[in-house]
């Protein structure tokens, strides 16, 4: 055998493992990402998987205990698509419709660490972790956007753990 | 007016753009030097208007225009001046208007001064880039004018984001945008040399451009994740951030063209790799813009969203499509020398490389666009985190290493094994070396030992190859060692170049493996006074500040750190309140084991919470990177056989690359300090306070009613030594309690003693009768005592045991409960 078709055969292989290694941690370690109602709708399925789900979070529901520190909420649902949430009237106006209606799926997260500075009512959570077996998010990390003055985003990796 | 003058501006600069563009085009096709020259002008003329554009909007940010829209919304009053620069492009708008100035002033130094080899390229390159920075200047005039006025000109600005408030926001962004401007100019040329049909020699012609780019895209990167790391206070400095991964993607590709051009050149070897390159990475620029601007992927730096996204989109498509359509076209130019030599040869690992990087590139652009990928798919979506990058690009970044090991080893014949076997025993050496001393200083764990003796393996190389290269010639010319070595880096800057890049990698790599799996974090609340082991370290909570600022307050807790109970240094981690938003500032003990990371997360009056990191060799990635950045710095040098010259000319090149020099060196040397230099929020005491259960210092103290007191006198007994000074109120409250507890105490052998932070022994006087004070007393002079005790401030309390002993501490007023209790464990015993 050549060293050409040698080489082309490395090159070929280191592909294939990348393309596996991308295909096996896809599965794995990537996080499924979920709005409220479709976590709702999967059950007892969604139970111990890597979840991202996002919501609206009520201000009401914070309570915070600074000695553990552990800090619980609840997040109403959110629309995931970025177009629905633009045809509804931007982020604000869907976040704020969200907190306001009683009927909308909920779900209670869980989350062991300090309180974030933007952890208030009417913000957007994006929070990462699984859902436990009583029905509460456990959280591991928790990014949230507040529409704020300045135009930036607000730094998500401020708040990740 | 201000505002009108600005949109005219950048209007102007579209025009005069456009015309530049189509008179050189124009040039082209009729063979007529004057359209050329015409064009030319052109660009000069774009230049200087798009300049005076910048000028006019930083003049705005000094001045407060904030009928400008985009003046109000990122800058105040109280902003400091080089806070008001930055601001210049801390919003979309502006970064545009930066963006396309450095677009077209890239394509006015392309042509200012063409190489005998980039000349016939030149008219078509120009066309290339005039058209680029006319898509950048036309999105900035009619999408994102940084000059649209408010209706209402408010009194004051907004201010700028809290996180951007930092000296590496004025380096980082500019950074950034001249590696991408930069990577232009290599795609000009090829696409130019294509449709030439010179496909040899434009990686020649773009060598340096690419280089240049390629540094300032890794320092900007690079200086983004100190920033990351100083300022966002989750302990690490690179997050797998789209917008992050947006810029390493063209990094990377960069990289690689790097490489593929060096065996074009040699061997006229990977002619449509390095074509195919050259346009990912200026494709990745342009997405990189995309996600940033978009909206569609939401990151720590998005600009928000806006429709610029499908411009840039559409943009993209049309380079796409335009660029591999002339590849296609003119593919039988590309077809020449590719006989390769196998696997095991220096082409071969080249080519390994090769297909490492773009696997890479790829594996980060499908993390990157993960939930939009998935949801096509499958309906589903599903989004890459930290650990799915790591666990897919680890392997391949390991595999790289082993190359890059390897590599220099293989030449270009058939020998490559023996050669191997004959000079292959310093990577080993190195290899075995790095693991075993990572394994004796305790990173142990298989992944990152193979990590660890990889890097060893690589490092090993590089050193060995330079120094056999330079014993080479010291031998043959007999010059003295460090002669040869200077000699033949000005001679081969481009080897020894590379050869410093890998070696800052080897250190970059320690350094990631380091802090990616041996990092610990933790969780600890205390009140003043209590003490937290973590690992090594003690942790001790001093007092809380609070301050106020121009326009926040700042809450600044002191901790004293010990490492192996030993005094290291104290830090001030803070946490500054905006009207709108609340900024927390990390303090950081660097060392060359590991990076102690000290967070203040939350405060109350009663309690704080701090978040801890350690970060194991952190500081060899911040060398590693400094190191690569440099060698890339000493590549893009011009080396000294490229200039043979008039003697005349040669002199003034001499005289332009020192100003050169000075002035890129004086720019690393600012971001560096600004980035490095002091004021992490650390900063080490002469002495620290004892800890409990170590020796109390000694000390010799004049009593107030004569007589002297030393701590050999206090041997055998408990004794309660009491820092305070008349000034002090918390002292007053405190004061009558310690008196009390002596009147029950005197009895039973405790000594009390009160050493006042005072010189004058008459207000001392005053104020011990005032109080009643009937123990013993005595003027710290020079503070000597209270320096030895490491005594940051009154009153402060130290209990020491029979032995000598420090028992307990109090910083703060000390209550009488508190005293009772530990002065009867004490005798107690």
């Amino acid at each position: 055998m050549g060293g050409k078709a040698k080489l082309t055969i490395a090159g070929l292989l280191i592909v294939a493992a990348v393309a596996y290694l991308i295909a096996s941690n896809t599965g794995s370690t990537a996080h499924y990402f979920l709005t409220i109602e479709e976590l709702q709708t999967m059950g007892e399925e969604a139970v111990g998987r890597s979840l991202t789900v996002s919501g609206a979070v009520i201000g009401d529901s914070i309570v915070y205990d600074p000695s553990v520190p552990r800090v619980t909420f609840t997040i109403v649902q959110v629309p995931g698509d970025p177009e629905e949430v633009e045809r509804a009237g931007g982020l604000a106006a869907v976040l704020h419709a969200a907190v306001n209606d009683p009927s909308a799926p909920r779900l209670e997260v869980v989350y062991n660490d300090v309180k974030p500075d933007l952890l208030k009512d009417e913000a957007q959570a994006i929070v990462r972790g699984k859902l436990g077996e009583d029905g509460r998010f456990y959280a591991d990390e928790v990014l949230l956007k507040c529409p704020t003055r300045y135009e930036e985003e607000v730094p998500d990796q401020a708040e990740e753990p | 007016m201000l505002s009108e003058v600005g949109t005219i501006t950048i209007g102007l600069a579209l025009a005069v753009c456009l015309y530049a563009s189509l008179a050189v085009f124009l040039s082209i096709r009729r063979s007529d030097p004057r359209w050329l020259q015409s064009g030319w002008n052109g660009i000069y003329a774009t230049t200087a208007i798009l300049g005076f554009g910048l000028l006019l909007l930083l003049f705005a940010f000094l001045t407060n225009r904030f009928e400008i829209q985009y003046v109000a919304q990122h800058s105040s009053r109280a902003l400091p001046v080089y806070l008001k620069v930055s601001a210049l492009w801390a919003g979309q708008e502006g970064s545009l208007l930066l963006w396309s100035f450095l677009q077209i002033l890239f394509a006015l130094l392309l042509i200012a001064r063409p190489s005998v080899r980039t000349r016939p390229l030149l008219p078509w390159a120009t066309v290339i880039l005039g058209c680029v920075a006319a898509f950048f200047i036309g999105v900035t005039l009619f999408l994102s004018n940084p000059f649209a006025r408010l209706d209402h000109a408010p009194f004051d600005g907004q201010g700028l984001n809290p996180l951007l408030r930092h000296p590496g926001m004025i380096f980082h962004p500019p950074s950034l945008y001249l590696g991408y401007v930069g990577l232009a100019v290599p795609f000009a040329l090829a696409m130019a040399a294509l449709i030439t049909g010179r496909v040899d020699e434009w990686t020649r012609a773009a060598r340096r451009w690419t280089l240049a780019a390629w540094l300032f895209l890794g320092l900007g990167l690079f200086l983004g994740a100190r920033w990351a790391y100083d300022v966002l206070g989750w302990g690490g400095y690179w997050g797998w951030d789209p917008v992050e991964n947006a810029g390493l993607m063209p990094w990377f590709t960069a990289t690689a063209l790097l490489h593929g051009a060096v065996v074009q050149e040699e061997r006229k070897g990977f002619r449509t790799w390095n074509l195919v390159l050259v346009i990912l990475s200026f494709v990745l620029v342009l997405f990189g813009t995309f996600t940033t601007r978009s909206g569609l992927i939401q990151s720590v730096h998005a600009f928000g969203r806006s429709a610029l996204g499908y411009y840039f989109l559409a943009f993209i498509g049309l380079v796409l499509v335009g660029s591999f359509a002339l590849v296609f076209r003119y593919r039988s130019f590309l077809r020449g020398n590719s006989s390769s030599e196998g696997l095991l040869s220096r082409e071969g690992a080249f080519l390994i490389a090769l297909v490492l990087f773009v696997t890479l590139t790829v594996s980060v652009f499908v993390g990157s666009t993960l939930p939009t990928i998935t949801d096509v798919l499958s309906h589903r979506r599903f989004e890459a985190g930290p650990e799915w990058f790591d666990r897919v690009t680890g392997p391949q970044f390991g595999l790289m290493v082993l190359v890059l090991a390897l590599c220099p080893l293989l030449g270009r014949s058939a020998q490559a094994l023996r050669r191997l076997r004959s000079r292959g025993w310093p990577a080993l050496v190195g290899g075995v070396v790095v693991a075993g001393s990572a394994a004796l200083a305790g990173f142990t764990g298989w992944t990152s030992l193979v990590g660890f003796a990889l890097a060893g393996m690589a490092g090993g190389t590089a050193v060995a190859e330079i120094a056999w290269d330079v014993v080479g010639r010291s031998r043959r010319k007999e010059e003295p060692f460090l002669q040869a070595l200077q000699r033949q880096v000005s001679r081969h800057r481009r080897r020894y170049g590379g050869y410093l890049v890998h070696f800052g990698l080897v250190l970059l790599v320690i350094g990631i493996i380091g802090t990616r799996v041996h990092a610990l974090e933790t969780e600890v609340v205390l009140s003043p006074g209590e003490e937290a082991q973590i690992g090594r370290y003690t942790l001790v909570f001093e007092d809380l500040r609070q301050e106020q600022a121009t326009d926040h307050v700042r809450t600044e807790a002191r901790i004293a750190a010990y490492r192996d109970r030993e005094y290291l240094t104290t830090l001030t981690p803070r946490i500054d309140a905006y009207a709108q938003q609340t900024v927390g500032v990390p303090a950081l003990r660097p060392g060359w084991r590991e990076d102690l990371y000290v967070v203040l997360a939350a405060y109350s009056p009663t309690e704080i919470t701090l978040k801890v990191f350690i970060n194991p060799l952190a500081t060899f990635l911040w060398l590693g990177g400094l190191i690569l950045l440099a060698g890339g710095a000493v590549a893009v040098w011009p080396s000294a056989e490229e200039v043979r010259l008039p003697v005349a000319e040669a002199r003034r090149r001499k005289v332009r690359n020192t100003v050169a020099a000075v002035v890129v060196l004086a720019l690393l040397i600012a971001a560096g300090a600004a980035m490095w230099g002091p004021g992490h929020g650390a900063s080490a005491r002469l002495v620290g306070r004892p800890l409990p259960g170590q020796p109390a210092p000694d000390f010799t103290l004049t009593l107030l009613d004569g007589g002297t007191i030393s701590l050999a006198d206090l041997e055998g007994r408990v004794a309660v030594l009491n820092f305070w000074a008349t000034w002090c109120p918390s002292c007053e409250e405190e004061l009558p309690a310690i008196q009390s507890i002596w009147e029950e105490y005197q009895g039973r052998g405790v000594v009390f003693l009160g050493v006042a932070l005072q010189e004058d022994e008459a207000i001392v006087r005053g104020a011990a009768d005032q109080y009643g004070l009937t123990y013993l007393l005595a003027l710290d002079i020079g503070e000597q005592v209270s320096t030895a005790y490491g005594v940051t401030g009154v009153p402060e309390t130290f209990v020491i045991d029979p032995e000598g002993n420090v028992a307990f501490v109090h910083i703060g007023p000390v209550t009488a409960e508190e005293l009772i209790e530990e002065l009867e464990s004490l005798l107690g015993q």
